[in-house]
């Protein structure tokens, strides 16, 4: 292909003529530009800003948001000497597949040749809310390469309409600069924003909302006119007066449209639309108070926004929510303008100004802007970049040189740092964890020939959460997620916002979230880290889920001295959804919208996946506290219903959460799940700190954000359904189509110039990979040897009656109710069972009785034994604490906690534990549906026991047939179903008693668990159980002790006679086994049900009294046995 | 024709699909009213539902009585239109000054969610008038805040006046005065309740059945009440901004001093109704 750079222009502005441009102009176009953090030019705004005698540009930074008229006080002339300043050149930045000659070789090669042939360049600035595309504009088509023109015949008419709507046109009047549909211009209907505000909002807040967002040009621009020395001042407040406002818009509707239609020229246009403009200019350039500049919109009169504040909170009302809904579409502008004051940037001060010599040698065309460009990593090629603090490689490095043609801008590299992290790019993991997609595959083949049966996975991995049919209308979507490492800086925000990051995966699926759980490890419980770190997670988590109206129906609490500095914080969210509402993350249909809903952008987790999540901890860890994110479960409850109703009217074409890497990821992603690609104006995402800079804006991981693609149509009513929950929603740029080489370009601007200009797909999908290297851990050998058999064991009745309430209490297996309390399960009103079942038991459909159980699982004691057996014990847990309940299991999820994986031992762990996993969910024919990696979670040399935490889905036809764990009623016989064995290593005994951690793991047998699952399900179904619990660590002693103190039912037992010594009956933790109590009179039915499922089973007693006996052996009073399971946590934690 | 209760959503408000449900499961029909729309549809009670109005991250409750939707309330309430507060509308209810005192966080500082033991007090209210005096009932609670509290002279009266409508037993578990689960007002026609009765009416949900009773008894209340269900509703629609039915066990029933009332608070809204409009 021809070099673009020269045949392109920028994205030009039909409506003006390039010559009228001059150096002043393009002065002020700068000075407005670079110094002021001001968002980006519009250049949609330019025919308005333009001044009467074109002969200047305000083309710079005007008012996109509002505050254009600061800047353009700053104007002073002194600006007027420069040189045109060159934002950028749009033809630079056409499809990669120009660019490869180096940049030393290619300087901006079309700076030259464009600086002094169109100095209209230097004027365009990225529509307010769209970028310049790097496309010429149609005057200029003439002069370009057969393919623009072709391009432009194509696809530019059809685009037109879609985007210069009424509404838009508006705002935006050079729509037609731009060849391609996707660069049209993001404008919010000015119109109707002028109109309906003052209806909506009380009087007070309507001046703020307007300001920044998208202050339709023609407001501002109408209040220029009336009053164009005073406005510098209070520029917002001002800009808000609809006054003027029916007036020009209709006339800027028209120029727009006639421009559209390619029947106006440019001039022609100019003289109407921007007389009004050019008087406002000259005014607040020349006779403003220089001294102002920039600083004016905070000149201490409250923000828009503080006053907006003050309103809410002296009325308790959102000044947007006062509408009905059947209104809503009208006044979708309400809240785009709340965006906008919300986004106000702040003022920069002038000695930030870059200074002037400041332009290098090699770039011509180029000019310090005060932060680094696509342009200027062209002209500055050789300038050396941070990257291995930002954790790259110097090979991942190179690989991001070579996919760009030249070294990347400060934003990109962040961006690649935080997308090649090991905690977005799974590059040490994905080898080994295509072993689950294939796994889909296996079990689809075994359901072949099993017969025909529907598939129940409807989105597996690679979405943001797995989703699985449960009936013919309704889905289910789980996943489970770990914030191990925020978690243990920050223990309060880094356990609440895991809940928040989990529970928005979920809704990006379309489900309304349900409930969530908590798997948690912690070190030593009475070690004082523990002490900080336990009670912070508890309370993160129940502040953020119950505040956020989420039943916790479950999950773990473990200690291990291996977790002392790497606890554990998993979270587990499930959300059902219509079948037919599953949403999509692919950002389709170029010209679409795409709207930044939810809280503002912050500096809080700035790098959290990189600095943090793919690291391990050292000294010095406190200091990485920033990178933790700060939660606000209020915000995100409004983000769950304002999405569910967008969802509900369909007005989503994709959707992606905002977690780890923010707004990259989401961007990245949504682009290359669609092969598209996307212009965003960066400026526009509202800022809490609006000193950030662009490539903390872009890295920034603030929650209680979701990144929406819709079509223009449907953009206003889902700002009006954002506004009416009092959720901030702004359009920041839009969905672009594939370039000549075939995929989308993701193009970001900041301050009017291109920051960003990359294939999307090389940030989301084209990460490093590697095969790092494994060994097994020599230990291992010395370990199985160490066996558990040569412990002294308790023999006699009185040591067993010791050990049993000794175990009892332990922190691992004592009762958990001062964690669970501390969690809202009722809320939602369809929690069946929660904890401490061994299941959570939600009700999906309250007409049909249909349900779902959830139970996650994960023993790293076993793990460390054997990663293998212990993948599939967990596993084997998961599935048959979902069975005990009734319920068929159907699909899993799992988090997988590892050490680091630079570490070969660690790495061969993993390994192994990924290999376990996926056999064992062939063999039992339930696929993975989706989950998470945590590496690193490694103090020193130390890392924790291999910990995969799996969840298991199950789903019950009528969820009234669940089966409780506790005991209920007198003289129910009490059966022990599966094999008992002699099984101790690892078991809570050898640790509890013995600090002893040996031997191998109990062996797993999944085709047992399955026998066991079947009778289960049928006894469950058939009505003969009152409770089944599961039995796995402390074995029988445990199972007892929960089942009767559930509900203060006591049991008469004698344990059977096969040849174990009594010890190993109570506390051997042998898999596939069950405690079930039967019915009274179905005893027989339920004896020849286990036998004909092949199930092995023991009498052992009945339920009765109040106490619980060992025949011949010892008993142990509830109340005393009571005591000691639920004395342990409030003496630790008060 | 069944009765009907109007549940307020506030933004953060939780349990508000929870007493819909509850409602209609005793029988009622549940008509759910936003919180920034003034008007009470006719509904014939009202129930402010628990959750995290606002997030309260202010006082709780502080912020969401200022909603429109309260000033509506607020007056029908003062007219004996039953109004239920649970948790955090307990809270609003206290806030608004239709109930004395404050709920406050809980001693231990802890949220606290449990299946608890309550002792039914005064029945001579619109929500409990089904319970049997001293009854016995299991109802959860799930709060942070829900800590009664108030000046020794209120805590005084209030059991001087028969207007605790339950007392924890079996433990506290919030530190609350004397036990206090729940009040009434003077007419018996507002309660706030720290437990949740919408989460104890479906055996398979609840850990009991007794929340039934608290809807039992407004619909009972209403269907007793002079003038009755039936007309409070025919005025308060015929009106328009729906004040409701005054069914207070006293059961008066004024529809001309509710309509004067309601013009002169609306008078007083002025600017923001003509805005609305």
């Amino acid at each position: 292909m021809s070099n673009p750079e020269i045949t392109m222009d920028g994205p030009e502005n039909p409506q003006r003529d390039p010559s009228r441009r001059t150096d002043l102009s393009s002065a002020l176009a700068w000075r407005r530009s670079a110094p002021s953090p001001e968002p980006a030019t519009d250049p949609r705004r330019e025919p308005t800003a333009a001044t009467a005698d074109s002969d200047v540009e305000p083309d710079g930074y005007t008012e996109p948001n509002g505050y254009a008229e600061p800047n353009g006080a700053a104007g002073d002339s002194e600006d007027d000497t420069w040189t045109p300043p060159e934002p950028w050149s749009p033809p630079a930045w056409s499809p990669p597949a120009a660019w490869p000659p180096s940049p030393a070789e290619q300087p901006p090669p079309a700076d030259e040749p464009r600086m002094a042939q169109q100095p209209s360049m230097v004027d365009q600035p990225p529509m307010a809310g769209h970028p310049p595309t790097a496309e010429p504009s149609p005057t200029d088509l003439a002069d370009a390469g057969q393919w623009y023109v072709a391009e432009e015949q194509t696809e530019w008419p059809a685009a037109q309409p879609s985007v210069a709507g009424p509404q838009w046109g508006a705002v935006e009047a050079p729509a037609a600069g731009s060849p391609r549909p996707g660069v049209e211009p993001l404008v919010v209907p000015a119109a109707q924003w002028a109109v309906t505000k003052p209806e909506t909002v009380d009087e007070a807040a309507v001046p703020a909302p307007t300001g920044q967002a998208w202050p339709p040009p023609s407001m501002v621009e109408a209040h220029v006119v009336e009053t164009p020395i005073a406005e510098t001042q209070v520029v917002e407040a001002q800009v808000i007066e609809p006054v003027a406002e029916e007036d020009l818009v209709p006339a800027d509707v028209d120029a727009a449209d006639m421009v559209d239609a390619g029947v106006v020229e440019a001039g022609v246009v100019d003289a109407d639309v921007v007389d009004a403009p050019a008087a406002y200019l000259e005014a607040s350039t020349v006779d403003a108070d220089p001294t102002v500049g920039d600083l004016t919109a905070s000149d201490g009169a409250p923000g828009p926004y503080e006053r907006q504040e003050a309103l809410h909170v002296a009325t308790g009302q959102y000044p947007l929510v006062s509408r009905e809904p059947a209104t809503l579409p009208a006044d979708g502008m309400a809240e785009s303008s709340v965006d906008g004051d919300a986004m106000t940037p702040p003022p920069v001060p002038p000695e930030e100004l870059p200074p002037i010599d400041a332009i290098l040698p090699r770039a011509e065309g180029y000019r310090e802007v005060g932060f680094d460009t696509v342009h200027r990593s062209l002209a500055t090629a050789a300038e050396f970049q941070p990257y291995r603090e930002l954790g790259l490689e110097p090979d991942e490095y190179a690989r991001i040189k070579q996919i760009l043609g030249r070294r990347p801008t400060e934003s990109e590299l962040a961006m690649y740092a935080v997308m090649w992290s090991e905690h977005c790019s799974y590059k040490s993991s994905k080898v080994h964890l295509r072993q689950f997609a294939e796994l889909a595959e296996r079990i689809k083949a075994q359901n072949a020939e099993k017969g025909p049966r529907s598939d129940r996975m409807l989105a597996g991995m690679g979405a943001n959460a797995g989703v699985v049919r449960v009936s013919d209308r309704l889905a289910v979507t789980f996943k489970v997620e770990s914030h191990n490492h925020p978690s243990f800086v920050e223990p309060h925000q880094g356990a609440a916002t895991g809940v928040g990051g989990i529970v928005r995966d979920i809704l990006a699926m379309g489900a309304r979230p349900v409930a969530v759980m908590d798997p948690l490890r912690f070190g030593e419980p009475d070690h004082e880290d523990t002490r900080r770190v336990l009670p912070g997670v508890v309370a993160g988590i129940g502040g953020y889920g119950n505040c956020l109206g989420l039943p916790n129906i479950g999950g773990e609490v473990v200690f291990d001295e291996c977790y002392q500095g790497n606890p554990l914080v998993n979270a587990l969210c499930v959300g059902v959804l219509p079948v037919d509402k599953l949403q999509q993350k692919a950002a389709n249909g170029p010209g679409n919208v795409v709207v930044l809903i939810g809280a503002k952008t912050g500096r809080d987790g700035i790098g959290g996946v990189s600095v943090l999540a793919s690291s391990t901890f050292g000294q010095g860890s406190e200091n990485r506290r920033p990178s933790v994110q700060v939660g606000d479960p209020f915000l995100e409850k409004l983000l769950i219903e304002a999405c569910l109703e967008i969802y509900d009217l369909n007005l989503v074409a994709g959707i992606q959460d905002l977690g780890g890497a923010g707004l990259t990821c989401a961007l990245s992603e949504m682009a290359a799940a669609a092969g598209q690609g996307m212009a965003v104006n960066l400026d526009l995402v509202p800022l809490r700190e609006p000193s950030m800079r662009a490539e903390e804006v872009l890295v920034s991981e603030s929650q209680e954000r979701m990144l929406l693609v819709v079509t223009p149509e449907n953009l206003p009513v889902v700002l009006s359904i954002c506004a009416r929950w009092g959720v901030l929603a702004t359009a920041i740029g839009e969905v672009t189509a594939p370039e000549a080489h075939g995929s989308g370009q993701l193009r970001i601007w900041w301050r009017g110039e291109v920051i960003v200009d990359v294939p999307p797909g090389s940030l989301a999908d084209d990460g490093p990979v590697y095969a790092r290297p494994m060994r097994e851990p020599f230990e291992r050998e010395l370990m199985k040897v160490d066996r558990p058999e040569t412990l002294p064991r308790p023999e006699s009745a009185a040591q067993l009656r010791e050990t049993l309430l000794r175990m009892a209490g332990s922190p691992n297996l004592c009762d958990k109710g001062w964690v669970t309390e501390q969690y809202d399960r009722y809320v939602l009103g369809n929690t069946v069972l929660a904890q401490p079942e061994d299941s959570g038991v939600i009700r999906v459909d309250e007409a049909t009785g249909l349900g779902i159980a959830l139970s996650v699982d994960g023993n790293g004691r076993y793990a460390r034994l054997d990663p293998y057996i212990g993948a599939k014990l967990a596993l084997a847990e998961a599935y048959r604490n979902v069975a005990v309940t009734g319920a068929a299991p159907v699909a899993v999820t799992d988090c997988l906690n590892f050490g680091s994986p630079e570490d070969p031992g660690v790495m061969w762990q993993f390994a192994e534990t990924v290999r376990g996993l996926a056999d064992g969910c062939a063999e039992l024919g339930i696929p993975v549906t989706g989950g998470n990696v945590s590496f690193y979670n490694q103090t020193g040399g130390n890392p924790i026991h291999p910990t995969p935490v799996v969840g298991v889905l199950g789903v019950f036809e009528d969820v009234a047939r669940r089966v409780p764990m506790g005991f209920s009623g007198e003289g129910d016989a009490i059966f022990l179903l599966g094999q008992t064995r002699d099984e101790l290593g690892g078991s809570e005994w050898a640790h509890v008693t013995h600090r002893h951690l040996g031997g191998e793991p109990p062996a797993v047998d999944l085709a047992a668990e399955q026998r066991l699952a079947g009778l289960l399900a049928e006894a469950a179904r058939l009505g003969y159980l009152t409770a089944a619990h599961d039995l796995s660590e402390g074995g029988l002693a445990q199972g007892l002790t929960e089942c009767c103190l559930r509900r203060n039912m006591g049991a008469h037992v004698a344990l059977p006679p096969d040849g174990q010594s009594p010890f190993v009956h109570l506390f051997s933790e042998s898999s596939a086994r069950a405690l079930v109590s039967v019915r009274k009179g179905q005893e027989q039915a339920f004896a020849s049900l286990a036998d004909r499922h092949g199930v092995p089973k023991n009498a052992l007693g009945i339920v009765a009294g109040t106490s619980l006996v060992f025949d011949e052996l010892f008993e142990v009073d509830l109340d005393e046995l009571r005591r000691a399971h639920t004395a342990t946590l409030p003496a630790l934690f008060g | 024709m069944s009765i009907i209760v109007g549940v307020v959503t506030f933004p953060g408000s939780l349990d508000d699909r929870d007493a819909v449900r509850a409602v209609r499961r005793c029988g009622g029909t549940a008509v759910r009213l936003w919180h920034a729309d003034p008007s009470l549809h006719g509904v014939d009670a009202v129930i402010l539902p628990g959750g995290f109005s606002y997030g309260d991250y202010l006082r709780c409750g502080a912020i969401a009585r200022f909603a429109p939707v309260m000033d509506s309330i607020t007056a029908a309430a003062r007219e004996g239109m039953p109004v239920l507060g649970i948790c955090n509308g307990f809270q609003i209810l206290c806030e608004a000054h239709l109930l004395p005192g404050a709920l406050v966080r809980n001693q231990h500082l802890h949220f606290r969610n449990r299946d608890q033991r309550l002792q039914v007090g005064s029945v001579a209210s619109a929500w409990t008038n089904a319970f049997a005096p001293g009854q016995d009932i299991v109802i959860p609670i799930k709060n942070g805040e829900g800590c009664f509290v108030a000046d020794a002279r209120t805590l005084d009266e209030l059991e001087a006046s028969d207007r605790v409508i339950a007392r924890y037993i079996g433990g506290n578990p919030n530190g609350s005065l004397r036990d206090i689960a729940g009040i009434r007002n003077e007419t018996g026609n507002v309660v706030g309740l720290m437990p949740h009765p919408e989460h104890a009416v479906d055996e398979l949900t609840g850990p009991s059945l007794d929340g039934q009773s608290f809807f039992l008894s407004v619909f009972r209340a209403l269907a007793a009440g002079p003038g009755g269900a039936e007309a409070g509703r025919g005025a308060a629609n015929g009106a328009g901004q729906g004040v409701g039915a005054a069914a207070s066990p006293a059961g008066v029933s004024e529809a001309g001093g509710r309509g004067q009332e309601r013009s002169s608070r609306f008078g007083r809204r002025g600017k923001a109704s003509a805005t609305a409009r």
